[in-house]
């Protein structure tokens, strides 16, 4: 038998063999190309992606937002392929660094209030009792902040701000939902077994929040963050688009769309406003829609493939 | 000095109720509870749902808190298990009832049999491999199967998967929490007597935590029966089966079904007379509370809860 035989140093040394991967990411890449949106969605994302950080390393935001008063709304033209603002400036090459912006901001956003957010919820799920309750006083204290007085309060102080720390300033008032949903989750992991056998084989509380318990929660971290990127690019657009984001000198999709705000520009100069429009709605359906997707496949019952 | 000595160990989890959260009443889980285990013996903790064996196992190992009474292991104080020296910790193990949440489903075999030895020995990765291979082997699994998860096992497997990571230490006791009734029949009987087999092997102790007479008489040399967080009587199996002199053991020992059918009607007539005691002899038995009195010794090995005479 297997007991017999394995005794053999040769069979032994078979067991050296590449570890198995992980099922999770296969079922997810199964949901994926079953599902056709969105694996287009997720292709149109990796594209837009490449192509607007490999485009921007050639393009210099200085030169691109300098006022050129000969080159004032010009329309689309092989100068300027989708034509020129107010200010002469070059409105494909904002669209491209915009984008940049826009994502830049989304995904920071995203990953520092995911960080924040699992760090916090973990800790108050897991430990439980008055440490929770003391932690999601907090959380209940930040919800009801006012979220948009105080980065207009923000704006107003901070004279030159920079995607870091715009970043950060939205990360404060974002963070809460995540740690929410994480403890909850993590209250119901702390009952299985396998936490109760890591604390009687030895772990320290955090070895097993961190080693056993987070890979538990990998896949509503993963569905949680995705969906929360287009709400982050969606939401730095509205800032931008109110006039509470970035100044025009550092151009982000927001501030495409809120050169809308004059009339005449939206009735006669599309070229200005129309393709960083489309772009948000197009880049926030594509994640929603690979959002979904991730969604479905942490969940057996809903799954297509 | 026996080897596993608890004493009146007490279990209470206080009920919140009310305005802010008060402490309105406590759940007397585990009340007093005393039992002591000799060296390589398997001592068998019986009960129904919610009598108090398995927070009596955990109470044990740590994973409930006591609220009084002393547990000493060789002589040692490990009522406070969590704060005592990891070297007393590591010899006593645990085996989990549910062999599907037992095992995190993220990790793979090597890393659920090799999180112990990781905790108490520095090995290198190579010798960590070359120990939980040897574990496999000693708990009937392929060696080859170490970068396997969970979910690519049977129950019986996954079980056996359980019982190498609590064995992983050589510990020297260990607290089986109903490890096989999560378990089909036909893969029972394979892990208890694979359980005895490696109690053989490695001289373990075993605390066995069942509501299961059979699988009990098959594996304990001396058991307890709880009833509502209490002792009713304890002793040898020849005391427990063939001797039974609590109403409550009585009744437990007379639900046993009888395989052989044609002594069905007389079975069913000796039930329903022990009923019938039972039913007229509940006060002698119970105190006002229904709870059962301190145990007496009736014969040298054998102890029952009754009142006190006089």
């Amino acid at each position: 038998m297997e007991i017999e035989t394995s005794k053999n140093p040769l069979l032994l040394s078979k067991v050296e063999e590449p570890a198995k991967t992980p099922s999770g990411w296969r079922i997810i890449w199964r949901e994926l190309v079953r599902d056709k949106v969105a694996l287009l969605s997720l292709i149109f994302l990796v594209l837009i992606t490449a192509f607007v950080y490999g485009i921007s390393l050639f393009l210099d935001q200085e030169e691109i937002v300098t006022v050129d008063l000969f080159a004032i709304h010009q329309p689309p033209s092989a100068d300027f392929w989708l034509g020129t603002d107010y200010g002469g400036r070059d409105i494909f090459g904002q669209l491209i660094i915009g984008t940049r912006n826009s994502l830049s901001i989304g995904i920071l956003v995203t990953v520092m209030t995911g960080l924040i957010g699992i760090i916090f919820g973990m800790v108050s799920g897991y430990f439980g009792g008055a440490v929770d309750n003391i932690m999601m006083r907090i959380v209940d204290f930040f919800m009801i902040l006012p979220f948009l007085m105080i980065v207009i309060v923000f704006v107003a102080i901070v004279p030159k701000y920079s995607i870091l720390s715009f970043s950060l300033i939205m990360t404060a008032f974002l963070w809460m939902g995540k740690a929410r949903l994480i403890r909850s989750k993590t209250l119901q992991e702390r009952e299985l077994d396998y936490v109760q056998a890591s604390k009687t084989l030895g772990s320290s509380n955090f070895r097993i929040l961190f080693t056993q318990v987070l890979p538990n929660l990998s896949s509503i971290i993963i569905v949680a963050m995705t969906l929360n990127l287009a709400a982050n690019i969606g939401l730095e657009s509205g800032l931008s688009f109110l006039g509470f984001g970035f100044p025009e000198s550092t151009p982000s999709l927001g501030t495409l769309v809120s050169y809308a705000r004059n009339p005449q520009t939206l009735q006669d100069r599309w070229w200005i406003w129309v393709p960083a429009s489309l772009l948000i709605l197009v880049l926030m359906l594509s994640i929603n829609n690979v959002g979904q997707a991730l969604k479905r496949a942490t969940d057996a019952r809903q799954r297509r493939g | 000095m026996s080897f596993l000595e608890v004493t009146d160990l007490k279990v209470h989890f206080p009920v919140k109720g009310g305005l802010f959260g008060r402490t309105v009443g406590h759940i007397k889980a585990v009340d007093g509870v005393s039992l002591s285990i000799e060296k390589g013996k398997t001592y068998g903790l019986v009960g129904e749902s919610g009598s108090g064996k398995t927070t009596t196992g955990r109470a044990i190992i740590g994973l409930n808190n006591i609220t009084s009474g002393k547990i000493t292991f060789e002589g040692r104080d490990i009522t406070n298990i969590r704060k005592v020296s990891k070297d007393i910790r590591k010899d006593v193990q645990m085996i989990f009832q549910d062999p599907y949440s037992s095992l995190n489903t993220k990790k793979r075999v090597i890393d659920i049999v090799a999180e112990p030895i990781r905790n108490y020995e520095k090995l290198t990765k190579a010798e960590e491999t070359k120990r939980v291979q040897e574990l496999m082997e000693q708990v009937g699994l392929s060696p080859e199967s170490i970068y396997k998860y969970p979910h690519e096992f049977s129950g019986g497997q996954r079980q056996r998967i359980g019982i190498a990571r609590a064995i992983a230490l050589k510990p020297k006791l260990i607290i089986a929490d109903e490890p096989v009734s999560a378990l089909d029949v036909s893969v029972q009987a394979q892990v208890l007597n694979f359980m005895q087999d490696i109690q053989k092997e490695l001289g373990l102790t075993y605390l066995f935590i069942s509501h299961d007479l059979g699988v009990i008489k098959h594996m304990c040399d001396r058991i307890g029966i709880m009833y509502k967080g209490r002792y009713v009587e304890e002793g040898s199996p020849a005391d427990i089966f063939n001797n039974p002199q609590h109403i409550y053991t009585k009744r437990l020992v007379a639900a046993i079904p009888d395989i052989n059918p044609r002594n069905r009607a007389e079975h069913i007539k000796f039930r329903q007379e022990v009923r019938s005691e039972y039913e007229k002899s509940y006060d002698k038995y119970f105190n006002s509370e229904g709870l059962a009195y301190m145990l007496q010794p009736v014969s040298e090995s054998h102890l029952v809860a009754l009142p006190e005479k006089g």
